[in-house]
């Protein structure tokens, strides 16, 4: 009751403020003429009772103000009345206003974008009910930590039950096409029947699949993502029931997925499902490596129980089968953690730290531009002090001004943080318009608003602070000016300087290694040779290319139509290009030699190639002969290896001659080395896991996937492409041809998402660069001023203006090179994170380190330029005189 | 005219509460009934008196009351809300068991 009557009376006493007021006048008034009376009674005139009963009620308005306190909200009151006087003070210095306004606009802006970027990648729980059971299941191997399962070990696994319900899936690129428009390859992904259900997702239209669907001649069905639904149907209500042909066979769209499910975090972009359908041979296959596995825990089971389920599966599964599973090892991750990626948790708190010293520079360069205010006024607060305020009285102005600037720094950041966000949805999205959903939601804008509270409370109550220390008499007798604030502040403004060149440092050595590295990636020629060279993809569709023969016979034709092309040098088809990486590892022994244990033989990486390939991707053949068109799928097999291999299994003789065997489970096929050619690297910032690569004629490891090479014969590579396409469409109308570009194009495209994060370093440490520069001419400048006198006097005691330059600029110096010396260690930390999360880039920090101090030290001594050029051109007289 | 004594710390309170149970009053009657009770011993200041009103007022004790007076004159008319007879009961068995303390020792000390 009372509590809510006393709320009341504060809230009318809040809100009712010009009420109450008039009403306590009239209280008094009332008093007063009670007490007047009084007086009159006892004989006094009216004007003499009026003043007795003054002089007994005492200071009208020190009762009043008194009256006003009682109620309770004058804190507020006069806050308000601060904010007023901030404002009006702010208002009177719009150039320090919109310096720190943009200032922290750029810092909170760009860590807001970062955070949003986190939450969105890392954060956001996957669209799937109880989704802490769902789990990825990997099969880790020398060669590739998250490898892939047999379809035997899946089956195995499935038959095993237990803690786990296991779904699989597996890559299957095909042609769809559909009546009346030309076919196109769709990203599509094979799934067991179980896969959706198991994720716990309903189709939007239609239905799942169904088990009896799982099994070859009965899945001829498919469902299709909400997004292609749209791109490709237009959004077809009756899209349920329609056929579409899918390499040349007629399918059955049975459903279509809600877009929530469209999480590109997980599956990737999957525009189509089909069912897993094992056949016979596939399902008694345990060598080839094709399926990823996905499974949910049973509740009543713990995620370390499961891992230890399913590590003893694999060692009872490489006790039951050594050939194929004795190297290889089972583990689980969580469903939530396998999206963020590798590289993804490294990267993602690299840029919030980053962003986050961008932040710190614009804070310190703030509390800069405060305290050097504040100091400026340092005679206005002792003269206050000296009249009585209070500590708080003296702190509250000064608080309310960083609030309102903070205020408008928030603003402004919001601004940034959109554009800065939009940016990178433009910048990031991918070949198929897949694009991260990146937007200032509430937790973002929460973000924003504390770090901007955070930032007005650190670094503006900080000079507020000092401003309390201020010895009152000491100020009152120093120079009219107001000075140079004592030692303390000196040091502290000069430390805020040092540590803002260090994180710069820190910043540019980061963008500069990351710059360099990516530019090394883009422009890489490690073995191959992209400028002049076209290349496109082909899927060629298994009912029309059934086998070796049929493929050898689309290669050749290919190559002898494209070849006749003006301006071909040569054309060539493999399995994949050499800056794309390699395909599968294999195991090989070498004939003549001990049998090495199982599961220990030598992996090499493998590339089906056609004859001319080397020729045409630029790599250098050492020894031996390149593949030719006598090399058939009838023909003796013959292997092609690289210096690498060579040199490691046959080190001091030669290879050419001598025979290989690649391991099929337990059984070999022999083949003859017939040629040695240059080892090759991908663009990739990841480092290739194998050293050993080893080409087969595309005749003999038939893929259907191929990639086209054509190399082009003094004509620019772009020239080439109109002819290519209708070349390969006037023969197959049917034959989608994908990514046909130039392949310096397509390298490009292949990092694009580190492209994205090298613009982003390199934002930063232009907005850290800049920062940091404003503020050390900032804080040159302003001491500068404030040495004005000094520097008078050292004039007329006969200093020459060379001198006054020299010490201006020594000590802009001076705070640079201690700064470059604490960010010599930051960067070199940089750079073994980076080195750490990509390491197939070439990240060279001692140029980079050398690069970015000298340039400090330049941008240090040019801020410092030209204050100490006013400082020269002083007059003395004037300045002397002006005290 | 009577000697003005400084009111203990916290006493104003009780006696203003106190008079107020009696009835509802303004700051004026309340001052004349002080002066009376006290027998002319005890003069409120008004400086002290008001802020105290407005306190107590705030904190939910007083309830205040704009009314004619009997010379038809508007004022504003102070009473005892429940908390605030609950605050005098409290108020008045503290002073009473502090003041015999006092004595207690002011007598045998």
């Amino acid at each position: 009751m009372s509590f809510f009557h006393g709320l009341n009376f504060r809230l009318r006493a809040l809100f009712r403020k010009r009420d109450l007021e008039r009403e306590m006048q009239e209280e008094m008034r009332f008093h007063l003429e009670q007490r007047a009376a009084e007086r009159a009674d006892e004989g006094l005139s009216p004007e003499e009772a009026r003043r007795a009963a003054l002089r007994k009620f005492g200071n009208v308005g020190s009762l009043q103000e008194r009256g006003r306190a009682a109620r309770g909200w004058t804190w507020l009151e006069s806050f308000g009345k601060d904010l007023r006087l901030a404002l009006r003070a702010l208002l009177g210095s719009p150039g320090f206003v919109l310096l720190a306004v943009i200032t922290l606009g750029l810092g909170i802006g760009a860590n807001t974008a970062m955070y949003s970027v986190f939450l969105s990648i890392a954060r956001r729980p996957l669209p799937y009910p109880e989704v802490s059971q769902l789990e990825r299941i990997y099969r880790s191997t020398a060669q590739n930590k998250e490898g892939e399962f047999s379809a035997a070990d899946y089956l195995d696994f499935r038959a095993a039950g237990g803690a786990y319900q296991v779904a699989a899936q597996a890559r299957a690129e095909f042609n769809l096409a559909d009546a009346g428009r030309p076919p196109e390859v769709a990203a599509a992904l094979r799934i067991s029947a179980n896969l959706l259900g198991l994720l716990g997702v309903q189709p939007q239209l239609g239905r799942d699949f169904r088990p009896e669907e799982d099994a070859p001649g009965r899945e001829r069905v498919l469902v299709i993502s909400h997004r292609y639904w749209k791109s490709r149907f237009g959004q077809a209500p009756d899209i349920i029931g329609r056929q579409v042909r899918i390499d040349g066979v007629s399918h059955e769209i049975v459903g279509v997925l809600p877009a929530s499910f469209n999480d590109w975090r997980h599956l990737g972009w999957v525009d189509v499902f089909r069912p897993l359908a094992l056949t016979p041979a596939e399902a008694t296959d345990r060598v080839q490596p094709r399926l990823r596995f996905l499974a949910r825990r049973s509740t009543s089971v713990t995620p370390e129980q499961g891992a230890a389920f399913v590590s003893a599966f694999a060692r009872r599964l490489a006790a039951e089968h050594p050939a194929e599973n004795a190297e290889s090892s089972w583990w689980t991750e969580s469903l939530a953690e396998s999206v963020v990626g590798n590289n993804g948790p490294m990267t993602l708190a690299m840029l919030i730290g980053l962003s986050g010293f961008v932040l710190l520079i614009a804070c310190s360069n703030l509390a800069n531009f405060l305290l050097a205010r504040t100091m400026a006024r340092a005679r206005e607060y002792a003269v206050r002090a000296a009249l009585g305020a209070s500590r708080l009285q003296l702190l509250r102005p000064l608080a309310a001004e960083s609030l309102l600037l903070a205020l408008g720094g928030g603003a402004c950041a919001l601004g940034v943080a959109y554009v800065f966000l939009h940016w990178m949805m433009l910048r990031s999205t991918g070949d198929n318009g897949e694009m991260v959903p990146l937007g200032l939601d509430w937790p973002v804008l929460t973000w924003a608003f504390l770090a901007s509270l955070f930032t007005a409370l650190a670094f503006g109550l900080a000079p507020a602070l000092f401003a309390l220390r201020l010895n009152v008499q000491a100020t009152l007798k120093s120079g009219a000016r107001g000075s140079t604030g004592g030692r303390f502040q000196q040091r502290l403004r000069q430390l805020l300087i040092v540590g803002q060149f260090a994180l710069a440092m820190i910043l540019l050595v980061g963008a500069a290694l990351f710059v360099r590295g990516l530019a090394e990636l883009n422009t890489r020629r490690a073995g191959w040779e992209s400028d002049g060279l076209v290349t496109a993809t082909v899927l060629l569709p298994g009912r029309e290319y059934p086998g070796a023969a049929e493929i050898d016979a689309f290669q050749r034709e290919t190559r002898a139509r494209l070849e006749a092309l003006p301006g071909v040098q040569s054309v060539s088809l493999s399995g994949t290009m050499p800056f794309f990486g390699f395909g599968l590892a294999r195991k090989f022994v070498v004939q003549g030699r001990e049998l090495p244990k199982a599961g220990q033989e030598p992996a090499a990486v493998t590339n089906a190639v056609s004859p001319r390939y080397f020729e045409t991707v630029g790599t250098r053949l050492l020894q031996g002969r390149e593949f030719a068109d006598s090399d058939q799928p009838d023909a003796p097999r013959v292997f092609i290896v690289n210096q690498a291999m060579a040199q490691g299994l046959f080190p001091g003789e030669s290879a050419v001659g001598r025979r290989l065997g690649r391991m099929q489970g337990s059984a070999i096929e022999w083949g003859e080395i017939v040629g040695v050619v240059a080892d090759v690297k991908s663009v990739y910032a990841e480092k290739d896991p194998v050293a050993y690569q080893l080409y087969q004629p595309v005749a003999q490891e038939a893929p259907k996937l191929l990639e086209i090479g054509v190399r082009a014969r003094g004509t620019a590579a772009a020239a080439l492409v109109d002819p290519i396409r209708a070349a390969m469409t006037e023969r197959h109308p049917d034959l989608p041809l994908r990514r046909l570009q130039p392949a310096n194009a397509r390298i490009e495209r292949a990092n694009y998402q580190l492209g994205v994060l090298r613009d982003l370093l390199g934002c930063f440490a232009l907005l850290g660069l800049g920062l940091a520069t404003l503020g050390v001419y900032g804080v040159i400048a302003r001491t500068m001023a404030q040495r004005a006198p000094e520097f008078g006097i050292r004039l007329a005691l006969g200093a020459r203006v060379r001198d006054i330059t020299r010490l201006v600029l020594a000590s802009g110096l001076k705070l640079a090179l201690l700064g470059v010396l604490f960010g010599l260690a930051g960067g070199y930390g940089v750079s073994q994170l980076l080195a750490s999360g990509y390491p197939g880039m070439q990240l060279e920090n001692g140029p980079a380190m050398g690069g970015v101090a000298l340039l400090l030290v330049c941008v240090a001594l040019l801020a410092s330029y030209l204050p100490a050029r006013r400082a020269a051109g002083i007059n003395p007289m004037e300045t002397l005189r002006a005290d | 005219m009577a000697q003005k004594s400084d009111l203990l710390q916290g006493s104003l309170d009780l006696l203003i509460l106190r008079v107020l149970s009696r009835g509802e009053l303004h700051g004026w009657g309340i001052t004349q009934k002080l002066e009376q009770l006290s027998k002319s011993a005890l003069q409120v200041d008004e400086g002290t008196l008001y802020p105290a009103l407005y306190r107590m007022e705030a904190k939910g004790w007083l309830q205040a009351d704009w009314r004619q007076t009997e010379n038809n004159r508007r004022a504003k008319f102070y009473a005892l809300t429940r908390s605030g007879r609950k605050q005098l009961s409290q108020a008045q068995e503290d002073w009473q068991r502090m003041s015999a303390i006092v004595d207690l020792i002011l007598e045998t000390a």
